[in-house]
């Protein structure tokens, strides 16, 4: 396969970066254009990573095939969430190991006929079984029921799924009563104890209560040939179950001010959601590299509370003003009042990085332009909406002495 | 008690040397190896291949004084440039007479003003170094006739600063960020920009803030004066601003590790600890570090006052860390010192033993304690 002159050189870079560590391959088929980036090689995606994160061009559809070792097509099961934040994982996944040719099904627990199933990324699953993906419907207490039985087998179970033993446990039980290799779960950076040395990293002290530590400690003692980790924070995406950057949008369209509590300057990583699905294909891909391993499934950057705000009202192109209160003070629930936690919240991927090469390609900025011009279009910009809160937050603190104009 | 007294310092090298001259040099470097003879393994390594002759602009402050241990252990001849008006050498707490004698007997010093340029050019010329550290240079001017004296120079190795990076909202802040051509650190931007230009192979380390035995900028020390003190600590704003020391000698190991280093070639790498500490974080680790107890911290609003001249907290009042990521990769290197490790190594090493830089000046503390206690 001929190489562009920038690959062959990203490539070289890239084996330093990698060496050893699986190669993605892409498929020659067009990539669809919400997972334009997903389908590119990491050479290439190394490659621009060290220009400094520039605006990435538009001709995303020039893949080719990088090959460091022989493929193996496995058969994955993902068992999804069938709502909230983490459900766009599953997704994501299931199209980038779809198109890397391997054999997937997705279950969504619950009904298919259930009405969440009528918002995205469900909305969007002939985008996986137009691709091959089989998708079923079920309850995660059974899954042998959901799958069907039969000979098939599967080399690879993500739970993206239950956030505590009682959820996880038959999960992890079918799986291994079925002779599955590799289990993989989907955590939460949520669990970690709250520091005074950011970043979490893999390692550190998590709380000992929280519902997806005991599903980690129990897979970890099952025994699979290789089960690994991931936990995740915020994520962008075209196709999420739940609001993130539309929270910012449908304020700054509206030109009202953004209220962020405290001083706006907590940071958090929000990531797009190919960043996660990158690395988990990796994991499917590289199973003795991921084995026995928890990952912080984020992007390698934070960004302010603050920095959020500034960014969104930057792709949208218009100015944003921040007002910051205290929501003890001011009476509200900051959890209800604003989409991210009042503190800081902030991982870095240092082992998927380190075992697994993997390389982030989130670049909030251009990411968050793409986002808004999906939200331009979407006419959620023109829908009444009613900001109680708001109006509560900024009657309490008083727009004229409390704003920061950005 | 005691004032700014530095460390215990011991004899300096004879002054044969302090004046520069070739045969000066000669004659001593010639006198000192004849005492090394019994070394007989040891003068071997000196004169192996991959020994080096390098110069060291500074070196007798902070980072040099750790580093230049380094290198003379690895056999290489290391001389430092300085106006001699610091102890070329001085004997670190908790190191023996005998390494002390050892390391002292054979570094060299080339007494200078490298604000002379002339003379830095003629100095150098007559000298052929192979490797030059440059440890104290702020300005590109400075660092024009080093490179113009030592055309087979085979790598300077530059200290520029974390603080070119340009404020942003994205962190931690990474080799390929934007930077700040007009930040206070401008002048070390447009010395990584005149290696770039210039014909030599360079390798640039931005650390972030340092800390350790020895320290001359009060950042530790700022919060072991007021433990000791038993004085609350005023930290500004919130007292969540991210910041990220880095243990003097980790940064040691760092400038020693791209020497000779391909991988250095041409490349700038972030040095710094492996995590990063909030300014509320950092006042309980100093006191985890010396042994006191948890400290009252007093948040204020630094608008609220005019503090003249006077620096009320010393680290700049926002976020500002740096990922050493490209150097853990490309070099292998690692910190090996956490930020409470290091601490404590900096407190029992120095101010645990009644040294310190800068005597103690709770002005601006007082000032804003007693806003506090007004508004009560």
């Amino acid at each position: 396969m001929a190489f562009s002159a920038a690959a062959a050189a990203a490539t070289s870079t890239a084996t330093a970066f990698a060496s050893g560590r699986h190669r993605r391959l892409s498929s020659s088929s067009a990539p669809s254009p919400s997972f334009s980036q997903s389908a590119l090689p990491r050479a290439v995606v190394a490659a621009r990573r060290r220009r400094r994160r520039a605006a990435l061009p538009a001709s995303r559809a020039a893949a080719f095939t990088v090959r460091a070792e022989a493929k193996t097509k496995k058969s994955v099961l993902i068992v999804n969430t069938n709502s909230g934040g983490h459900a766009i994982i599953g997704f994501y996944l299931a199209k980038e190991l779809l198109a890397a040719g391997h054999a997937v099904t997705v279950l969504t627990a619950g009904d298919e006929a259930s009405d969440k199933m009528r918002k995205p990324p469900f909305s969007r699953f002939e985008e996986l079984t137009s691709a091959g993906g089989r998708t079923v419907w079920g309850d995660p207490a059974d899954v042998g029921a959901a799958v069907g039985g039969g000979a098939s087998s599967f080399d690879v179970v993500l739970d993206n799924n239950g956030k505590d033993l009682d959820a996880v446990r038959p999960v992890v039980d079918w799986a291994k009563s079925s002779g599955v290799g590799q289990f993989l779960f989907i955590s939460s950076a949520g669990i970690y104890k709250p520091t005074d040395e950011p970043p979490h990293v893999e390692g550190d002290a998590v709380k000992e209560s929280a519902g997806h530590v005991g599903v980690e400690k129990y897979i970890a003692e099952q025994q699979f040939g290789s089960w690994a980790s991931f936990r995740p924070q915020y994520m962008i995406g075209s196709g999420n179950n739940k609001d993130c950057e539309e929270w910012f949008f449908d304020r700054i369209v509206r030109r009202r001010p953004v209220p962020v509590p405290g001083n706006g300057m907590q940071l958090t990583n929000i990531s797009h959601v190919r960043d996660l699905s990158s690395m988990l294909a990796l994991a499917v891909e590289s199973p003795g590299a991921a084995a026995g391993k928890i990952f912080n499934c984020v992007s390698d950057r934070a960004v302010t509370l603050d920095g959020m705000a500034r960014l969104c009202a930057a792709a949208a192109g218009v100015a944003v003003e921040i007002v910051h209160y205290d929501p003890a003070a001011v009476g509200v629930d900051a959890k209800k009042a604003f989409p991210f936690r009042n503190m800081h919240f902030y991982a870095e991927p240092r082992a998927a990085k380190e075992a697994l090469g993997w390389v982030s390609t989130t670049n909030l900025p251009e990411d968050l332009k793409e986002r808004y011009a999906d939200y331009a279009g979407s006419g959620r910009g023109e829908k009444a909406m009613a900001f109680d809160l708001d109006d509560k937050i900024l009657a309490a603190v008083g727009n004229a002495t409390a704003s920061v104009i950005a | 008690m005691a004032a700014t007294a530095s460390l215990k310092s011991s004899l300096l090298l004879p002054s044969p040397i302090s004046d520069f001259s070739g045969a000066a040099v000669s004659v001593s470097a010639q006198k000192r190896r004849k005492s090394w003879q019994p070394r007989g393994a040891r003068m071997q390594v000196s004169a192996a291949a991959d020994s080096k002759n390098i110069l060291v602009m500074g070196g007798t402050r902070f980072i040099g004084v750790f580093l230049s241990r380094l290198l003379v252990k690895e056999g290489h001849q290391v001389t430092l440039f300085t106006r001699g008006k610091a102890p070329i050498t001085q004997q670190l707490p908790g190191e023996s007479d005998a390494e002390y004698a050892e390391f002292s007997s054979k570094v060299q010093h080339l007494k200078g003003d490298r604000q002379d340029f002339d003379f830095v050019k003629t100095s150098l010329a007559a000298k052929s170094f192979d490797v030059v550290y440059d440890i104290n240079g702020r300005e590109a001017v400075e660092v024009e006739p080093i490179i113009d004296a030592l055309p087979n120079l085979e790598q300077y190795i530059y200290c520029s600063s974390a603080g070119v990076y340009l404020k942003s909202d994205l962190l931690p802040h990474c080799e390929n960020d934007a930077v700040d051509p007009k930040s206070r650190h401008k002048g070390k931007l447009e010395t990584e920009s005149l290696l770039t230009s210039r014909d030599v192979n360079w390798t640039s380390i931005r650390p972030v803030y340092i800390y350790g035995p020895l320290n001359y900028n009060p950042v530790e020390e700022w919060f072991f004066h007021r433990l000791k003190a038993g004085r609350p600590i005023p930290i500004p704003g919130a007292g969540n601003q991210i910041t990220q020391l880095g243990h003097v000698k980790d940064l040691a190991k760092a400038f020693n590790v791209v020497l000779g280093n391909p991988k250095a070639s041409q490349q700038i790498f972030n040095i710094s600890g492996a995590k990063y500490v909030t300014f509320d974080g950092l006042a309980r680790a100093c006191a985890k570090a010396g042994g006191f107890p948890e400290p009252e911290l007093v948040h204020y609003n630094p608008k609220d006052f005019d503090f003249g001249k006077k620096k009320a907290f010393p680290f700049r009042d926002q976020h500002f860390f740096a990922s050493i990521e490209k150097a853990t990769r490309e070099l292998g290197w690692t910190p090996e010192f956490d930020l409470v490790g290091g601490l404590t190594d900096s407190y029992n090493l120095d101010f645990g033993r009644g040294t310190f830089r800068k005597a103690a000046d709770f002005t601006t503390d007082d000032m804003i304690l007693g806003k506090k206690l007004a508004t009560v």
